[in-house]
């Protein structure tokens, strides 16, 4: 990974269409403005893992067995209530 | 009693208690606001987050403190407002929340569960967001050992 040290005001160039400008700087966040083309898509990464595994979630599951694994499935005993 | 077209169950009745209200849809599901929990003794702990709207959609889920009894919730100002809870503090899981995190199940590999991004639902008014954090400090692919996995022969 490249590193480099930069201070609020400065900014980056990533290729020759894509610029981050280090708006602000404290010691708990960074405040940054991105300029990109429009085609390319700026997301945090949090959010981006979140939907690939929400579509990795979704998909088809066999229930049956999925069912016969709950039986030697360690519980924790600290099972919560689930509704209500 | 309202009627639920199900992935897995076929067509099922539900009560309005079950059905949660996700405002923001979830991430890769922007549209599917609204939610029924399926839960069913057999198949517990785990439950499913059926989608009232679609019914091919549904999520496998399991409580969070099943997979991590010590697990901490760290639910952002904007989530809180979601769920229409004071911002302030987090919020209890068990008391004011139900936690579940998503499963994801997929042959010949061992089942993972999203405790980066954990279901989070208003106990008191069913009100719900996926509280992604963005401290990385939950894995988005946490092991469950022992879930979906046949035994070596």
């Amino acid at each position: 990974m490249l590193v480099l040290r930069r201070r609020a005001g400065e900014s980056l160039l990533i290729g020759d269409q894509i610029e981050i400008e280090f708006l602000e700087v404290s010691s708990q966040a960074v405040k940054i403005g991105i300029k990109a083309p429009k085609q390319v898509s700026i997301l945090r990464k949090e959010l981006h893992l979140t939907q690939s595994e929400n579509r990795a979630a979704a998909r088809e599951v066999d229930l049956e067995r999925l069912k016969n694994s709950l039986e030697n499935f360690h519980i924790s005993s600290s099972f919560p209530q689930v509704s209500r | 009693m309202p009627l639920l077209a199900t992935k897995y169950f076929g067509t099922m009745p539900y009560e309005s208690t079950d059905v949660f209200h996700f405002p923001e849809g979830l991430p890769a599901f922007d549209r599917e606001n609204s939610f029924v929990l399926i839960d069913m003794p057999a198949i517990r702990p785990l439950v499913f987050l059926q989608s009232a709207t679609r019914a091919d959609l549904c999520f496998i889920a399991i409580p969070v403190l099943v997979i991590d009894p010590e697990y901490e919730l760290s639910v952002s100002i904007e989530d809180l407002c979601s769920l229409k809870m004071a911002p302030g503090r987090q919020p209890r899981i068990g008391s004011e929340i139900l936690a579940l995190a998503l499963l994801s199940i997929q042959e010949g590999l061992p089942a993972t569960a999203n405790l980066m991004a954990p279901i989070a639902v208003n106990l008191d008014n069913r009100m719900a967001v996926q509280a992604i954090r963005c401290d990385f400090k939950y894995s988005h692919r946490r092991a469950v050992p022992g879930l979906a996995r046949e035994e070596a022969c």
